[in-house]
């Protein structure tokens, strides 16, 4: 007895795609990623992408010049030089984690083998590939300028380019709260454009298909919706994150609300776009769990992008979470001004609209067509 | 008023229509009766507007349902199978609702909403929700839904399904005082007691084609079956049969105490009077009337329900 109902409950199971889905490539897609994103994945033969880092050299003597080629030839880093204002502002607004700089005197210090006068200025948002970084180059130096024991070893000083003040956020917060946010914000969002799919099962699309309404003024209508909600749902998360946690959302709130604008119709019209990919609601949680985990995962909401590998971080741009993100890095962390992050909103404004078009096309084949 | 021509529509190569023509005249009740599957859904769904049609026309007053969708929208009320209301709203709220959508004015979506409610017999439960209705109630504020804009056609597509008797009489009431006003009406069904009791005309339907189409007269004629009694008595001799022979015009035929005489009802009591004029003592009287189903069944070789 006890088989045979375990034979149909097997049978049950296996005819559900959904839930093979659920079952197996989900947690096969979630491991691959976090392998890659833990280092876990190295090819034996083939070394990982080397760590971009900008150099300035104001000491421009031989001493300086030489060694920053032997740092170099370090397989793990790309030193690229830089001017010094040029590479402060690259790394302030988060295109590269750190610099390093020769002061000048640093020929005359290795000659007399005083203190060097070198400095590695950093993005504090990338708190660990700096240690990466702090730690390659640190093992560079004590090598290439024979030292390295306990008592002889070269110190770099370390400074982040962004100081942390009472009025600004901690990346690991606006980490937390950005990528949490936006993360849960498209399950939410998946959950109301299915409604549409509840409609249609309900009968009720039909009667609003058979009223004088244009099927593009339901799909804008149900994407309204979403948006609203969208606003009201990360305004109340940032609101919390003030309430609780201290982040001055009032810092910048104009540049906050339009970003959170942007992010909303991007995530309105993700929402939509998914539920326009699909014929029923079983469909929709199959499919909307399935790129949500993974949009998030590659997008920075469980990982921070910094963590990941070079390839991952260019793949990541290809997700809402990771405009979304960098956007709040660059009011709360950053500080940069509003027409510096225009263009994250410009993305992800240009997200929602080619959504927008598809999900159109879609919904007339998908979710209208009456038999 | 209503023409539709020659309309086909198939899916996947499967002819749901096939080339079918009819007219409704005003203030008529048009049926479309045939089993499930027969195409009277795909034929509603072009006559709302919901469904192109592959070939054919349908014009309602001159007006093309493509063509001048927006003012055909106007001219048509349906109601769907389905119960196509929000649950979690109240009746009012859906009626404001659905009506809003026709761009009806507040105030005079507000006397609409009062009337409708009144005809259906619901003012008293307009304020509570939806899911709080028995079956009967929400299929007759699914008919409420679709009359706010006081269309001049209704479109019906099978709206009793699933509910019971007394409901289904008061939607047919519904329905009647609606024609009353002169209202168009065109229901389908696949219960011919529907059609019988409620249409002008009808046409019968089955593998998206129409096989007969008229009044029920009309479509009596189209059968070679007569209508007939059917007497049992206790019992009945040749003599009996002959002796009736003589005294009534009709056919008889008879096996051992069972009598079948092709007439109608009305000749019923004639008939009762020659038995008892012969003292036959009936046991039972059955009446085979020459009814849809029995068309249906000669037009097709099919059960209405099969």
């Amino acid at each position: 007895m006890i088989l045979t109902i375990l034979k149909k409950d097997l049978r049950l199971y296996f005819s559900d795609k959904k839930g093979i889905v659920i079952t197996f490539l989900l947690p096969i897609i979630m491991i691959t990623l976090f392998a890659f994103a833990f280092g876990g994945v190295v090819k034996k033969k083939s070394a990982p992408k080397p760590i971009s880092v900008l150099v300035v050299d104001k000491d421009v003597t031989t001493a300086s010049q030489a060694l920053i080629t032997k740092l170099n030839a370090i397989p793990a880093i790309d030193l690229i030089p830089t001017e010094e204002e040029e590479a402060l502002t690259l790394v302030r607004k988060g295109k590269n984690t750190a610099v390093l700089l020769f002061g000048k005197g640093f020929s005359e210090a290795v000659a007399t083998d005083t203190k060097l006068p070198i400095e590695l200025k950093y993005d504090a948002a990338r708190d660990l590939q700096m240690q990466i970084i702090h730690s390659i180059l640190k093992e560079g130096f004590n090598y290439h300028l024979g030292k390295g024991d306990v008592i002889n070893t070269v110190t770099i000083n370390t400074t982040s380019v962004i100081k942390e003040a009472s009025t600004k956020a901690h990346p690991g917060l606006v980490q937390a709260v950005g990528g949490t946010a936006i993360m849960m914000l498209l399950f939410s969002i998946a959950a109301i454009g299915g409604g549409l799919l509840d409609e249609k099962e309900a009968g009720t699309l039909k009667r609003l298909l058979i009223a004088p309404v244009k099927p593009f003024d339901i799909l804008l209508s149900k994407m309204g919706t979403a948006m609203v909600v969208s606003i009201l749902q990360l305004t109340a998360m940032f609101v919390f994150a003030w309430l609780a946690f201290g982040l001055p959302i009032f810092m910048d709130i104009v540049t906050l609300l339009l970003l959170i604008f942007c992010i909303s119709f991007a995530v309105s019209s993700f929402g939509v776009f998914l539920v326009s990919t699909v014929k029923t609601r079983q469909q929709l949680q199959g499919m909307s769990t399935l790129i949500i985990i993974l949009m998030s995962a590659i997008g920075g909401s469980m990982i921070p992008i910094s963590m990941m590998p070079a390839f991952m971080q260019n793949i990541a741009v290809i997700s809402v979470n990771y405009w979304g993100i960098e956007g709040f890095f660059d009011i709360f962390w950053r500080q940069l001004p509003l027409l510096e992050i225009l263009p994250k909103m410009g993305i992800l404004l240009a997200i929602g609209l080619g959504m927008t078009l598809i999900s159109s096309l879609l919904f007339k084949k998908n979710i209208i067509a009456i038999e | 008023m209503i023409q539709v021509q020659n309309l086909s529509k198939s899916f996947q190569n499967i002819d749901a229509v096939n080339d079918i023509s009819f007219t409704i005249e005003k203030g008529e009740i048009f049926g479309f009766l045939g089993p499930n599957g027969a195409g009277k859904s795909t034929t509603l769904h072009m006559m709302s507007a919901l469904l192109k049609s592959d070939t054919g026309t349908i014009h309602i007053e001159g007006k093309n349902s493509h063509e001048n969708a927006e003012a055909y929208k106007h001219l048509i009320g349906v109601v769907p199978q389905e119960i196509s209301l929000y649950e979690d709203l109240s009746a009012y709220n859906n009626l404001i609702f659905w009506g809003k959508l026709y761009r009806i004015p507040p105030r005079k979506l507000k006397d609409s909403i009062h009337t409708t409610l009144e005809l259906i017999g619901l003012l008293d439960r307009k304020d509570d929700l939806i899911k709080t209705y028995s079956g009967g109630m929400k299929r007759r504020i699914n008919i409420a839904a679709a009359l706010l804009h006081n269309p001049k056609v209704l479109l019906m597509d099978e709206p009793t399904v699933g509910i019971d008797p007394q409901s289904r009489n008061h939607i047919f009431e519904v329905i009647e005082t609606l024609n009353a006003q002169g209202m168009t009406i065109v229901y389908t069904t696949h219960y011919m007691e529907e059609v019988e009791r409620l249409c002008d005309r009808i046409a019968i339907i089955d593998s998206g084609k129409i096989i007969a189409q008229g009044t029920q007269s009309q479509l009596k004629e189209l059968v070679q079956t007569k209508e007939n009694i059917q007497f049992e008595f206790h019992s009945l001799s040749e003599t009996h049969v002959t002796q009736l022979r003589q005294l009534l015009p009709y056919t008889m035929t008879h096996t051992k105490n069972k009598l079948l005489v092709e007439s109608t009802v009305n000749e019923l009591s004639t008939i009762i009077t020659a038995s008892n004029k012969l003292q036959l003592q009936i046991k039972d009287i059955h009446l085979n009337k020459v009814n849809l189903e029995a068309i249906f069944l000669s037009l097709t070789g099919k059960q209405l329900r099969d």
